[in-house]
């Protein structure tokens, strides 16, 4: 599955390598995920937990510094599907408050079913699922 | 204070008085319904004309044309436009259709649940959106809103598929997150 690089307004840099990934129960807002290799795990904002219903209170909560600033995740087991893929699998995702970036991040938990292409002069990104 | 100006509209045989003022005022605060083709921008929202129309005047979407209530609010001054139109040059368009083709023949050779036109918004599409929460569908916005509960809530009302749900960064920082183990 191919991702075209998401452009950004106003900002110099180049566009970024975006993944949306549905979170189980929320099809049809596929999220935005920033694909982040140099992060271990799969982090979203606590709103996104929210969204679909997940109860947090008994998860694991760890703290963590994203960019100079304190938030706390708390993990959770969820499933997820690349958009518009049939591919799905399962995940522990960090839903982090305060989250107050633009995008989750795909860390490279969220990467292990899949050899991972990306092109930056072409600026797309691909994911093929592997059978293991 | 300035009176507001208002003019003389026909619609389905119906006089009505309205203005810039007044078509700002009625759709202050409304979402828009999704776009299937044409839209009119007022304020920071695209909106589709009869949507408009029906809040100014009451009257039901079958008793004009979406023709009609663009030739209406664009009389107005409003800027009107088409979801195909885009508003990038024509290099840059036809960059990204090389590139959406390209991308739906990879698709297909991929068997990859079928070659839909994908493509993501670009950086001028985004920009009246910096700092809100989208909700997007291949090179367009769908919804732009501050809550992302309003988003999903919009989406979820008008049975809309988007492609891609974040918020518009204001800052590199917001953008790029950086990497926590």
């Amino acid at each position: 599955m191919r991702f075209d690089f998401q452009a950004l307004p106003k900002l110099s840099g180049r566009a970024r390598p975006i993944i949306d990934v549905v979170v189980e129960g929320l099809d049809f807002a596929p999220q935005a995920c920033l694909l982040d290799t140099g992060a271990s795990e799969v982090r979203m904002g606590a709103h996104v937990a929210e969204l679909v219903g997940l109860e947090l209170d008994t998860a694991d909560v760890t703290g963590v510094v994203v960019g100079g600033l304190q938030t706390t995740g708390r993990a959770a087991r969820v499933q997820l599907t690349l958009r518009q893929s049939a591919h799905t699998w399962f995940s522990t995702v960090y839903f982090c408050d305060p989250w107050p970036w633009a995008f989750g991040l795909l860390g490279l938990a969220g990467l292990d079913p899949f050899l991972t292409i990306v092109d930056t002069y072409e600026e797309w990104v691909e994911l093929q699922p592997l059978a293991r | 204070m300035q009176a507001s100006i208002q003019n003389p509209v026909t619609v389905a045989k119906r006089q009505f008085m309205f203005g810039r003022d007044d078509v700002e005022r009625a759709m202050a605060g409304q979402s828009p319904e999704p776009i299937a083709s044409h839209y009119v921008v007022i304020g920071e929202g695209r909106f589709p004309p009869k949507q408009v129309i029906i809040a100014l005047t009451g009257l039901d979407r079958a008793d004009f044309t979406t023709h009609h209530a663009r030739r209406i609010l664009k009389g107005l001054g409003f800027a009107v436009g088409r979801l195909d139109e885009g508003r990038l040059d024509d290099e840059t368009r036809a960059r990204a259709r090389e590139r959406r083709t390209r991308h739906r023949e990879d698709l297909a050779s991929a068997g990859a649940g079928g070659a839909r036109a994908l493509g993501r918004p670009s950086a001028q599409e985004l920009e009246p959106f910096i700092g809100k929460w989208v909700a997007t569908r291949g090179p367009h916005v769908l919804i732009a809103a501050d809550h992302p509960s309003t988003v999903v809530d919009w989406l979820a009302e008008h049975a809309q598929q988007a492609d891609s749900m974040f918020r518009v960064p204001e800052t590199e920082q917001q953008a790029s997150g950086l990497a926590p183990l």
